[in-house]
């Protein structure tokens, strides 16, 4: 059985029959004549390649006292690999060891000196080469925290790590767009003169007067709760919109600055995602290696501390018993009969209306709760009460933010039920959260138009006169403007509020209540999904806010600092790292999408306000306009006729159906690419297949010969 | 760190910048971390490039400590003979594949060597004995042998990941203990699935090209695949 070779073609197919070669490599008796079938596949020059460790160096799976033909087979590896390395490699990508490698970058050297004069192109590329290095690396020592999230990293997975990286990034991406603010709204404001107050009410204005600022004493809770809800001496002030001067060149390039800041965003944010989508499509189908990749990138080499390394290695045991399981599970349903198919299906529909039944609920309280605010505030004794009447400003976040805590874990509870794989189920949640936060955050801006433009009723009673209700709203883009900043302080507060009244009492409780009680209460887990979710809405808080409320960018980016430190503090003391490992390529691809699609929808308030709604008549740096759009064409006006004519036909169809028939033909031709190489990759498969066949033959096949020499 | 200062010269420093993927600073704190190692009496910094310090003495080290593959990463770059100690330019050797920087290739080929054999020869009488994988009982017995061993057996790497390579792995990366182990029907299936998804030529065992094509796309491998002192 051992020795003796076969080359029955039958036993090709089985894995079985491929035990032969294992076998023959190892068990001495009876020794056959000439050389054995493992010898010979040993020579083969490609094993010779992989093996070789460098000169000098014994390749790896030689030992010390093998001499048999140690010297000779050495020599041939050598000069086998002598062949292979014909391209310059760099020393350091080698696979060998320290000493292999410093012989290697000295006769690397020395061939370069020999070379002499290479030509002018060569040297260039390489001068690039090397400056392109020293940037990279320059860039990566000047990016913060970078020790802090090794050692998040190391301790509590890469998917926590990731979330932390995610904020770090967002803090560039508000601090970017701070700069901006201040230069190109906050700096032309003050260039040329100090801007006026508020229009007094004796203005010939039909569309009434407005002055925010507080008469006469004011009490000093009073003006803690103005602080807290943008009101009085702060609605007149550089934090919102309406405290800015009609000034054309401030209104063009407050205008600007909104789509720039927009256009760097977006440049930013696919720059990121673009490495982690290049990942992601790469692989051919997840499903086809989701068991290589579970066992062969399992393990997180940083983690250290015994605890630790025990809970991974549970988590990793169960992960891949759920797995199996799922895989069972999967060859059940496929042999579920029709009525059982009915009967499942008709569960998860049933589900999905109950979902959409909640989500559905949850928009119209929101809704409601704007709406209700607005009365509420008109009632005496809650104007009397400064307590009630910042608790009744604050009813839309607090609905929000509410609806937010209690939804997901009921998405949770429900995804279970559908009997669909754990990973889908994951997908599911994500999806259906997603949806819950962003959409709230939509309804609210949409009950908000409501009462601006009487339901887009423009011939309604109280919008006729200035084409939005200027009764109960004198300058609604300060008032949009206060309610993000509202929904920004809230934000802030509860995450406070649940760091400090939640979580630390939690540890101290588990640490004081001894046994599984404890234990039980005490493990918290940094759950990386819905902390990531909370910092996409956050940010796309900002985006709807910053045109309303120019300071909210600097707002955000002392937010976030703050959360990074709290977040990472109650990281460190509070939490055990997580047992289910969120994958780090599953965040480097998802959330960057779902971050785009905040900055897609966070789009949507702006550009509807921008060209659609009637700017208002006492404040802003376009009252005197129709829309706030028109003041680009009015100061395009104003420059020589030839960026006039530029400028308009960037505007016309004759530019842009070119352009949409030029990138749909780009895009059929990257499609028709990827498929081919994807046939091409399929095709190299199986010509591999069928060479590894043919060698192991070919072998099999002079053993045979050489032993049947011997024999003679 | 004001102590030690950097006693390695700037040649030197510059030189293995050049020869891996390290920054300075992770080259100067390794070093620093190699010397308290040694004994008092050899910290000098010609010593510490010359002398060997043994692998008991680096797992040690509370980054390999607990981590399950500590003797055969030790083992894999080890340059002694007898693989049983590290020069210091061994343990820049390891930091370096273990670090940030290195590239997706060189991690694979080291990964594929740490994992790989480590069966000592006198257990391949057992797979001879024991023929195909069909009767359970056999496949007990065989695991239980294969389980009685821990995770730092001889060194005999043949350049494949054959069916017990992929059981120690799992088995490593579950746990020693008895209650910490998939079932053999398990072990048997994830194996068989393993080698379904990965064994292009189908002739069972996973060799390095087939290794690194499945590492090449996973996305997770290069942050997972990583030491930071």
């Amino acid at each position: 059985m051992e020795g003796s070779p076969t080359w029955e073609p039958e036993a090709w197919g089985s894995s079985g029959g491929w035990l032969a070669p294992r076998e023959a490599r190892a068990a001495p008796y009876p020794p056959a004549p000439g050389p054995s079938l493992s010898s010979v596949l040993n020579e083969l020059p490609s094993a010779a390649t992989l093996r070789y460790r460098g000169p000098g160096v014994l390749p790896w799976g030689m030992l010390e006292e093998e001499d048999e033909d140690g010297g000779r087979s050495i020599q041939a590896l050598a000069e086998a690999t002598q062949k292979e390395l014909q391209e310059p490699h760099a020393s350091r990508e080698l696979p060998w060891p320290m000493q292999a490698r410093r012989v290697h970058r000295q006769s690397q050297a020395r061939d370069q000196v020999a070379l002499g004069s290479r030509s002018r192109v060569a040297r260039w590329a390489l001068v690039l080469g090397w400056s392109k290095e020293k940037t990279q690396e320059g860039l990566r020592t000047l990016q913060p925290w970078v020790w802090t999230l090794k050692r998040i990293g190391g301790q509590f997975g890469a998917g926590t790590e990731s979330y932390f990286s995610l904020l770090r990034f967002l803090l560039l991406l508000n601090v970017l767009a701070s700069v901006l603010k201040l230069c190109m709204t906050l700096l032309p404001t003050w260039v040329e003169g100090d801007p006026p107050g508020p229009p007094g009410p004796d203005t010939s204005s039909h569309c009434g007067s407005y002055d925010p600022r507080p008469q006469g004493l004011i009490a000093f809770p009073t003006q803690l709760f103005s602080l807290l809800s943008g009101e009085s001496f702060l609605e007149w002030s550089s934090l919102f919109y309406g405290f800015y001067p009609p000034r054309p060149h401030l209104a063009v390039s407050y205008l600007c600055c909104v789509f720039v800041i927009g256009l760097l965003h977006l440049l930013l944010i696919l720059h990121r995602s673009v490495s982690g989508l290049k990942q992601t499509l790469l692989a051919e189908s997840g499903a086809l290696t989701s068991y290589s990749h579970r066992v062969f990138s399992a393990w997180d080499f940083g983690l250290c501390g015994d605890v630790h390394v025990r809970l991974r290695q549970r988590n990793i045991l169960f992960d891949l018993q759920v797995e199996l399981e799922e895989a069972e599970l999967r060859r059940q349903a496929a042999l579920r009969t029709l009525g059982q198919h009915a009967k499942l299906w008709s569960v998860r529909v049933l589900l999905n209306l109950l979902v959409l039944a909640l989500l559905g609920a949850a928009f119209y309280g929101v809704y409601w709760a704007t709406e209700f605010t607005v009365q509420l505030q008109e009632v005496s004794y809650v104007q009397q009460l400064p307590l009630l009447k910042l608790v009744v400003n604050y009813l839309p976040s607090i609905f929000i933010s509410a609806v937010n805590f209690v939804l997901p874990p009921v998405f949770k509870l429900i995804a279970p039920l559908e009997r669909y794989t754990r990973s889908r189920q994951i997908v599911f949640i994500l999806l259906r959260t997603i949806v819950l936060r962003l959409a709230s955050l939509l309804v609210l801006l949409f009950s908000l138009w409501n009462q601006i433009t009487c339901g887009g009723n423009s011939e309604a009673e109280d919008c006729k006169t200035c084409g939005y209700n200027y009764k109960e709203i004198p300058c609604w883009e300060t008032r949009v403007g206060q309610e993000m900043y509202k929904l920004l302080i809230f934000d802030l507060l509860t995450g406070v509020a649940i760091s400090l009244f939640i979580q630390f009492p939690r540890k101290l409780f588990s640490a004081l209540c001894p046994g599984a009680l404890g234990r039980m209460v005490g493990t918290q887990e940094f759950q990386v999904p819905d902390e990531v979710l909370g910092l996409i809405y956050a940010q796309t808080v900002v985006w709807v806010g910053s045109f309303f409320c120019p300071l909210l960018p600097l707002l955000n980016t002392v937010k976030f600092l703050l959360l990074f430190y709290l977040k990472k503090h109650t990281l460190f003391s509070t939490c055990s790292p997580a047992s289910r490992t969120f994958r780090a390529s599953t965040a480097n691809f998802f959330f960057p999408l779902v971050l785009l699609l905040g900055l897609a929808i966070s789009t949507v308030p702006v550009l509807c306000s921008i060209f659609l709604i009637p700017p208002s008549k006492p404040c802003g740096p376009f009252r005197e306009l129709s829309s706030i759009w028109s003041q680009i064409p009015i100061s395009i006006s104003s420059l020589s006729q030839t960026t006039q004519n530029f400028l308009f036909f960037l505007g016309t169809q004759a530019f842009a159906v070119p352009l949409l028939l030029i990138s749909s033909v780009l895009m059929v031709y990257t499609l028709a690419l990827a498929n081919s190489y994807g046939r091409l990759i399929s095709e190299l498969k199986r010509q591999i297949k069928t060479a590894a066949q043919d060698k192991v033959f070919l072998a099999q096949r002079a053993v045979a010969l050489s032993s049947a020499q011997g024999a003679l | 760190m004001g102590a030690s200062g950097s006693r390695l010269s700037k040649e030197l420093l510059a030189e293995y910048q050049d020869l891996t993927f390290l920054t300075k600073q992770e080259i100067l704190l390794a070093h620093r971390r190699f010397c308290e190692l040694l004994p008092q009496e050899h910290r000098s910094v010609e010593e510490s490039l010359q002398i060997r310090v043994s692998l008991e003495q680096i797992l040690s080290l509370p980054e390999l400590k607990a981590n399950p593959f500590k003797e055969r990463i030790c083992r894999v770059f080890s340059t002694s003979p007898t693989r049983d100690s590290l020069s210091f330019e061994d343990f820049l050797d390891l930091l370096s594949v273990f670090s940030d920087t290195a590239t997706p290739d060189i991690k694979s080929h080291y990964a594929f060597r740490i994992f790989g054999n480590t069966t000592p020869s006198h257990m391949v009488f057992v797979l001879v004995l024991l023929g195909s994988w069909g009767s359970s009982l056999e496949l007990i017995l065989t695991l239980s042998f294969l389980a009685s061993c821990d995770c730092s057996l001889d060194f005999d790497d043949d350049g494949t990941l054959n069916r017990d390579d992929l059981s120690q792995l799992v088995n490593c990366l579950t746990g020693e203990g008895e209650d910490t182990r998939l079932s053999a029907s398990e072990m048997k299936q994830l194996i068989d699935n393993i080698l379904e998804e990965s064994d292009i030529d189908r002739d069972g065992t996973i060799n390095l090209s087939e290794f690194q094509h499945v590492i090449s796309r996973s996305p997770d491998f290069a942050s997972s695949f990583k030491i930071v002192l």
